[in-house]
């Protein structure tokens, strides 16, 4: 009789960086027993500019455009928490018509953002027809930026004081028709994916994240969410005029990649909540508030928080009262989400590594600064 | 949460204001792990931040402890030299303290005592000195 005992030792085995599932260069070293996932490392910096180093050597306005460049899929927020944390230093307040802009600005950039977070995560579960859906929705965003402020993904929307145009001619009416638009759209997702028994079946029960780990980890957003803990910070610590708008905190107590999904899509209606409300209260008035050539805060430090798309993204930014700020630091969501990943990954399969990945919709940009 | 640090900790607290919603407090390395158990056990479930600010006469870690209940934070500064800077660490109290270490070791070169896994995580492993110190 031959016997021979079959090896079984571990592999490793890098997925990316050049991955298309990874989302940008990310390299995941893992482990794997058979096809069973033992333990991974997130090996991350590929895409460091140093953006926090930069801070300290450009002018307060001078570096407002870097953060357009750090999750790239949401420019208003990264602006959002530097020019909020910049403003609190400065004790600038900001006129109300540029409070409800920035307002649209931001829940514009989250429609968008999590439209591509359904495109990826449906391409991802090889269910490609979403993307081209996803993608053709969010033009129409793009289209309204473009309009706006001539550009379409880093958009600089934001300046100290306020906004840095007045929206154009008909821009609120084409908003208008996208907000009509939209919701017939995401049931169409919900259709063509919600129900889906292959997406179901890659989804549900997947990847699973108790609160008490996700908070731990100080995740953040709909990865918390989806874990069931009601934390947003437009409730939690209104910014601009959150606090006077209704909408619905959104969360779903699954914990598992399903939920992660179903908390996005239904933020995609609130926020046409939130910016219908808007755009039927939009004040008349100046856009921007005075504020001087030369930008000197006093010393002393500020620390601004926004909701991002993705989680909590925020700006600490320390003063020694000249015209560059001595600390930038950016708290940017996906880190955290990144740095919980492994404990979310242990004992799934390879195939099930896109999923979780996919459901946590991390950026590198902001990861890597 | 004032009054607490300051009696569970005495002497150690350096300084102690509160700014906003925020409590700033200044702390010695030695009592840090006192106060971020005692702001866990009371609440503050959410290590929001972790970072260095290099102010040039010194290194100062400030931690960012939020309570989601109540939305206070707790701000623990702690003030280190600007080289050979060391600091227990927080990983065993706080699960994001991990990664957040590892970065303010990369970029400042803060040695944080007692980290399982403290290696570079955004530069090259190759990469010699600290960006982030002036």
């Amino acid at each position: 009789m031959l016997q021979q005992s079959i090896l079984t030792e571990h592999v490793t085995l890098n997925m990316g960086p050049q991955h298309p599932s990874t989302h940008g260069v990310l390299r995941l070293e893992l482990t794997l027993e058979g096809e069973v996932v033992v333990d991974c490392r997130p090996v991350i910096g590929y895409l460091h500019r140093g953006v926090e180093k930069i801070g300290e050597a450009r002018t307060y306005p001078q570096f407002l455009p870097y953060t357009d460049r750090l999750d790239y899929l949401s420019s208003a927020s990264n602006n959002a928490a530097y020019v909020l944390a910049v403003e609190k230093l400065m004790g600038l307040e900001v006129p109300e018509r540029a409070k409800y802009l920035r307002v649209i600005a931001l829940e514009l950039n989250r429609i968008a953002s999590h439209l591509v977070f359904l495109a990826t995560f449906g391409n991802d579960l090889a269910a490609t027809t979403a993307f081209l859906y996803a993608i053709r929705e969010r033009e129409l965003i793009m289209d309204l930026f473009e309009m706006w402020v001539g550009a379409r993904l880093t958009q600089s929307t934001f300046k100290l004081g306020g906004v840095s145009d007045d929206v154009p001619e008909g821009f609120v009416q084409q908003a208008r028709d996208f907000c009509r638009l939209l919701p017939g759209r995401v049931d169409e997702y919900d259709r063509l994916l919600t129900g889906n028994r292959i997406f179901e079946a890659r989804t549900r029960g997947v990847g699973l994240l108790p609160p008490e780990v996700a908070l731990d980890y100080a995740c953040s957003g709909p990865t918390l969410r989806g874990s069931g803990v009601a934390f947003d910070l437009r409730r939690a610590a209104p910014y601009e005029m959150y606090d006077r708008l209704d909408f619905d905190v959104v969360t779903h107590s699954s914990c598992d990649c399903l939920g992660r999904y179903l908390v996005r899509m239904q933020e995609m209606r609130q926020s046409v909540r939130i910016l219908q409300q808007c755009l039927d209260q939009l004040p008349e008035g100046e856009v921007r508030a005075k504020v001087g050539r030369v930008v000197k805060p006093p010393a002393g430090e500020a620390y601004g928080r926004v909701e991002s798309p993705r989680g909590e993204f925020g700006c600490y930014v320390v003063s020694d009262g000249g015209t560059s700020p001595r600390r930038v630091r950016l708290r940017a969501p996906s880190f955290f989400h990144l740095a919980v990943l492994p404990q979310m990954l242990r004992g799934w399969k390879v195939g099930d590594v896109v999923a979780i990945l996919g459901s946590i919709d991390i950026v590198l940009g902001e990861v890597d600064r | 949460m004032i009054d607490l640090l300051c009696s569970q900790l005495g002497e150690a607290v350096q300084s102690a204001e509160q700014v906003g919603d925020e409590l700033r407090v200044r702390l010695p390395a030695s009592s840090l792990m006192a106060a971020a158990r005692l702001c866990k056990e009371h609440g503050y479930n959410y290590p929001c931040d972790l970072t260095a600010v290099d102010t040039r006469s010194e290194l100062v870690m400030v931690y960012r402890l939020i309570s989601l209940n109540s939305g206070q934070q707790v701000v623990l500064s702690v003030g280190l030299p600007r080289s050979g800077a060391r600091v227990p660490t927080l990983s065993g109290v706080y699960g994001a303290a991990e990664w957040l270490e590892r970065e303010a070791f990369d970029l400042f070169g803060v040695r944080f005592e007692g980290h399982p896994d403290l290696r570079r995580i955004l530069l090259t492993d190759d990469w010699e000195g600290h960006p982030l110190l002036k």
